[in-house]
């Protein structure tokens, strides 16, 4: 027995010592977009794809504020019907969120800015709108009348509308993230964006990412249950998370662009699990205005899409999507609640 | 115990045999849900037919019963990265075995299953990594080597016996 | 028994050992909780939350008189008093696990902590 043969075995488990488990080779935790972002990055070149990263959710921002005097949001608006020159992020988040628009039937719809700002969400100066206001308001909401020249790269909207990417920025910068970080090598990464979650690749011991879905009635504490993903973006739309009292009526952020008022569908929150942050943000917007049973025909009718989702109704009851049967799991605190599975 | 000897259709018939219960072995196994939850961890059942065949048979027989193990077991699974994974530990855990006979005889055969166990789990570790990218992974060592030794042994006292039992077979064909 | 043998014995029990000190180690160290605290997206303090033996407070003082009061106990943090205009920081009380860390948005602070009893990632919502 030469000692040759104990020597790397001994020193391989002595030197393990050293290394920790799980800790990102980078991270960063920065405030954009009006909320708090929180990026881990694993694996070689961490820094540098980190700092990349970091750099395009501040450009994506200017490009996107809509309270921005000079980002390419508020030129549309302001551009009284003539067509706007566009960068390419803003033409293809324009597009797809047109996309999804028709898909939805309208129940996704970025130019409901009037109608959001009446009701004080971008401001904070909450008020509920008188009825003929609301009935002005929802004629100013209709995404077919943006018209999108992707060959010029120039988008139009009539004067007496505005547009807002709120619905959708978020998801579409995960999906922007995601894609640049794998063009850089990296392979393990969760990006955790103002209640959006991507996540790429799988945990760097190959486990997969345990993604808490809050409690839309105790969204402070704690989880309603855990999903776990690999390569997904996990987005939920909640009426908890920006509301507001009047007169013992509860009006929250996400509006029915046939009413200009709060989607009042018996939901308080839906989560869309799937490959594209965009379509898991904006769809998670659009099945929230649907109400339940018009989300789970949708989701029948469009297996391509391969989603999944969880619905939350006022009630409590949980119902999930057959792909999530294994993979998303009650914490014990909730474990009362009763869930549904549907199959496809 | 001699290296199979016979004609060409035994030989086929036995290392077949041999890659059947291997493979049996490894898709039963995969459904035994381990306990603890770290990634590797696991009873190593399949290594028994690996160390009988070092000895009993031949290390390119045996090379031939792991990769068919290896390959088919991956492909039944459904998940592909158990081949490269399964594949980076199979290699490294047959060298270590082709070193074993060298070092030990029959005798010492249950010694032989805990070290090839070990290398096992390190090649894995290996081929983790190096789809990582980080040796981060290599903090699962020390539980990778600790269950190596346990259930090594485990496998290893079973071969011991099934091949006390094999030969006992053996010889009464004969 | 020959040499050979003895010496892989020996050094498989050696192996072993070593093996079972460090996980003995590592599983009685993961249950500290670590509170970190930051300001503007930098990590200005990282405090033992399982080790604090007295309750006491922060006070985080940023640009404009904005300012965050943050109450520290055994195992658990909040922010007791804060200059921002929603008080969401405030409301959310106290946390003990890395489910969902505090936020204020207004000043840029955020409390969360890692190694607690939850093993969450992160959390949709």
């Amino acid at each position: 027995m030469k000692p040759v043969f104990i020597l790397p075995v001994l020193t391989m488990g002595l030197l393990t010592g050293c290394v920790t488990t799980q800790t990102p080779s980078a991270s960063s935790q920065i405030f954009a977009m009006d909320t708090v972002m929180s990026l881990e990055v694993y694996g070689d070149g961490a820094q540098a794809a980190l700092d990349n990263a970091v750099s395009t959710i501040y450009h994506l921002e200017d490009l996107w504020d809509v309270t921005e005097e000079d980002s390419e949001v508020s030129a549309i608006n302001q551009s009284q019907g003539q067509p706007v020159p566009i960068s390419p992020e803003t033409a293809t988040l324009l597009d797809q969120s047109k996309g999804l628009s028709q898909l939805t039937d309208g129940a996704l719809d970025l130019t409901a800015y009037f109608a959001v700002s009446a009701w004080g969400f971008t401001t904070g100066d909450y008020r509920v709108p008188s009825q003929s206001e609301l009935d002005a308001l929802k004629t100013q909401i209709d995404y077919t009348q943006l018209s999108l020249n992707l060959e010029e790269q120039t988008a139009t909207l009539p004067d007496g509308m505005r547009l807002d990417f709120g619905s959708v920025a978020k998801g579409d910068l995960g999906a922007i993230l995601s894609e640049q970080l794998q063009n850089q090598g990296i392979t393990s990464a969760l990006l955790y964006l103002g209640g959006n979650v991507q996540t790429i690749g799988s945990k760097p011991d190959g486990s997969l990412w345990r993604v808490g879905i809050q409690d839309p009635s105790d969204p402070e504490q704690a989880a309603l249950g855990v999903v776990e993903v690999s390569q997904k973006a996990v987005v939920t739309s909640g009426s908890y998370q920006r509301y507001f009292e009047e007169n013992g009526e509860t009006y929250w952020h996400i509006l029915d662009p046939e009413t200009a008022a709060p989607a009042r569908s018996g939901l308080t929150s839906v989560t869309v699990i799937g490959e594209n942050g965009t379509i898991c943000d904006g769809l998670s917007t659009a099945l929230f205005v649907m109400g339940l049973e018009d989300g789970i025909s949708f989701w029948k009718q469009h297996p391509e899409l391969d989603l999944d989702i969880i619905w939350v109704e006022e009630s409590g009851n949980v119902t999930i999507t057959s792909g999530l049967e294994t993979t998303f799991q009650l914490t014990e605190a909730q474990s009362d609640r009763e869930v549904t599975v549907i199959a496809p | 115990m001699t290296p199979l000897r016979g004609n060409s259709t035994q030989k086929l018939t036995r290392l077949s045999l041999l890659s059947t219960i291997a493979l049996t072995i490894f898709m039963i196994e995969a459904q035994i849900p381990v306990p603890i939850p770290i990634p590797g961890v696991k009873l190593g059942l399949a290594n028994i037919v690996t160390v009988y065949g070092m000895f009993a048979l031949s290390p390119v027989d045996t090379l031939l019963i792991l990769l068919v193990r290896i390959f088919l077991g991956s492909v039944f699974s459904g998940q592909m990265m158990i081949f490269f994974y399964s594949l980076g530990g199979g290699l490294c855990c047959w060298l270590s075995l082709c070193l074993c006979k060298r070092l030990f005889t029959i005798k010492e055969l249950w010694l032989c299953s805990p070290l090839s166990a070990i290398f096992h789990n390190i090649g894995q570790l290996l081929v983790a990594a190096l789809f990582l990218k980080s040796w981060s992974v290599f903090a699962y060592l020390p539980y990778l080597l600790l269950s190596g030794i346990l259930t090594g042994l485990f496998t290893g006292i079973c071969t011991q016996f099934l091949l006390q039992r094999l030969s006992h077979v053996q010889n009464k064909r004969k | 028994m020959n040499r050979t043998t003895k010496l892989v014995v020996i050094l498989l029990l050696v192996v072993a050992a070593v093996c079972s000190l460090y996980i003995f180690r590592a599983s009685t160290q993961t249950s500290a909780q670590q509170l970190q605290i930051y300001q503007h997206g930098t990590l200005i303090q990282t405090i033992d939350l399982a080790h604090v033996q007295e309750a006491y407070t922060i006070e985080l003082k940023g640009e404009n008189g904005a300012y965050n009061t943050i109450s520290i106990e055994s195992g658990r943090v909040c922010i007791s008093h804060a200059s921002c205009p929603d008080q969401v920081c405030v409301h959310q009380g106290w946390i003990s696990d890395s489910t969902l860390p505090i936020v204020c948005l207004p000043n840029e602070v955020i409390l969360e902590i890692t190694g607690g009893g939850a093993d969450l990632d992160t959390i949709a919502g």
